[in-house]
């Protein structure tokens, strides 16, 4: 198989993988909050909220033709790296775009906070360590040591590292290994450590149920990072292999061993994904439901510290990590110093890379 | 039944203040036990939604008064029961609980009503029944 051709299939399904989970995306947020917006659990069963969403997949599945047409349209012309970048990036803006559109929408639905829902907070008392920080702390601890061992084994290897554009042709995997594993470890660790909101009575029930899928999603990510770690790891040292035996083209055989590995990661994701969205729901929405009376986006339901349904902006929250409104899982606390730290360390790092990647790094010799 | 914790900013009682309060009750009722782990100052700040500050300064309250131990490493957990009473602590105390009676039986509390919500009180401590609200 073909360069170009691997290229287009990565493309392709690509825009089938982030599509259909964008299209599936609105039914997995808790009953309740449409797309990121608080309108109350008695308005997801009705028409209004059923016409928002089946526009919603009309307009998706459109910009997944879009997508794979400038995508293919490009790669024809003879720039299928290109053509993939493109037709991903049309994907994610428009789908960016899309979703802000449908926001809006919703936030016409919205319902007002009530006073008591804004002045009453109810905590669990329980100590000591929570589920899943342990795993990730050692996937921390592992990933930093092993993408810091491949990184050191590149530099040591290549000669001519800082020659013309050496970097991308090195040192772009390990790098990325060295960011990209250890900040997931990260977020494992910080997922595990997220709020959790009591709802209805006691709140018992509700809390388990939070911290069986708070523990599960940070059990998820953990596995994740050493599963990336472990692959980008391999894939570094096949580069600088490769690159020693003075080879210029990477090969069919190698992106196809990429493919298979970025398969696995893919695969071995969406598994786990569905499986607690099946068992838990999203914050654990499966088991509290039918076990408290009250509503159970009671605690989600302020509107005002959420930017788009999906930043939430709260200076007064020492929380780093709550609970998305929009997609599965968690998301940082952007009025928190340190979640702007983390958040700006990686961006800084990560674009950093991508910038030498695509423009290489030249001079020194 | 999982325990847990409630603050209400609508209040006037200041938020440290409700939960040292709400912890000094679970303590005396026996629902706490002594050794039992609580959360980290962080972890319930983040849950409540408040400052760390507040939470920091309601545990220092407790572990004041020796209801909390206040570890760096292991974190934060309910202390035993002291063997013996300092004598000005035991002084002190007497003299708070003076001040209560003394406001309750202004408040139109009848004689007999006292001793029995005294009563109560004690024995909800040493056996964990409900006691709280006369």
């Amino acid at each position: 198989m073909g360069e170009a051709a691997v290229v287009n299939l990565f493309l392709m399904l690509r825009v089938l993988l982030v599509g259909g989970i964008f299209l599936i995306l609105p039914h997995i947020t808790r009953k309740g909050l449409l797309f990121g917006v608080y309108v109350g659990e008695a308005f997801a069963d009705r028409a209004e909220a059923r016409r928002l969403l089946g526009d919603w997949h009309r307009g998706f599945v459109i910009l997944m033709v879009v997508s794979l047409l400038v995508g293919f349209g490009i790669s024809l012309a003879g720039r299928p790296v290109a053509g993939n970048f493109t037709g991903t990036a049309v994907l994610l803006l428009g789908g960016l775009g899309l979703y802000i559109r449908f926001h809006s929408r919703a936030r016409g639905l919205a319902l007002p906070v009530t006073e008591e829902q804004a002045k009453k907070a109810t905590a669990p008392l329980v100590g000591g360590e929570p589920k899943g920080a342990g795993l990730a702390k050692l996937a921390l601890g592992l990933c930093l040591l092993t993408s810091l061992a491949a990184f050191v084994y590149a530099v040591a290897s290549y000669e001519g590292l800082w020659s013309d554009r050496s970097f991308v042709a090195v040192m772009f995997a390990p790098s990325l290994n060295l960011i990209l594993s250890p900040f997931l470890a990260l977020l494992a660790l910080l997922t595990a450590h997220a709020k959790r909101s009591v709802r209805g009575g006691s709140g018992g029930r509700s809390v388990e149920a939070q911290d069986a899928f708070r523990a599960s999603i940070a059990n998820v990510i953990s596995w994740l990072a050493l599963l990336i770690c472990a692959f980008m790891t391999i894939l570094s040292v096949q580069i600088v292999r490769i690159r020693l035996s003075g080879t210029s083209s990477l090969g069919g055989g190698f992106w196809l061993m990429e493919g298979v590995m970025a398969g696995v990661v893919i695969v071995f994701a969406l598994f786990n994904l569905i499986r607690i969205l099946k068992r838990y729901g999203q914050g654990g929405a499966l088991i509290e439901r039918g076990s408290v009376d009250a509503p159970l986006t009671d605690g989600l339901a302020d509107n005002v510290h959420w930017v788009w349904g999906l930043f939430y902006v709260d200076r007064g929250d020492p929380s780093i990590m709550v609970e998305k409104r929009f997609g599965i899982g968690y998301t940082f606390n952007y009025g928190n110093r340190m979640a702007i730290l983390i958040t700006a360390t990686f961006l800084v790092l990560f674009l950093s890379l991508i910038a030498l990647g695509l423009f290489g790094l030249t001079g020194g010799g | 039944m999982m325990l847990t914790l409630t603050i209400d900013r609508s209040l006037d009682d200041p938020v440290y203040e409700q939960v040292a309060d709400q912890v000094r009750r679970l303590v005396a009722s026996g629902a706490l036990s002594p050794g039992t782990a609580l959360p980290s100052v962080r972890q319930l700040a983040g849950d409540l939604g408040v400052n760390l500050n507040t939470i920091a300064r309601a545990y220092r309250l407790l572990e004041g008064e020796g209801f909390l131990v206040i570890r760096d490493r292991a974190g934060v957990a309910v202390s035993a029961p002291a063997n013996e009473i300092e004598h000005s602590a035991r002084a002190q105390l007497l003299e708070q609980m003076r001040v209560t009676l003394a406001r309750l039986r202004q408040a139109g509390m009848a004689h007999e009503e006292l001793l029995s919500v005294m009563r109560r009180e004690v024995l909800a401590m040493d056996g964990g029944k409900e006691g709280h609200d006369g």
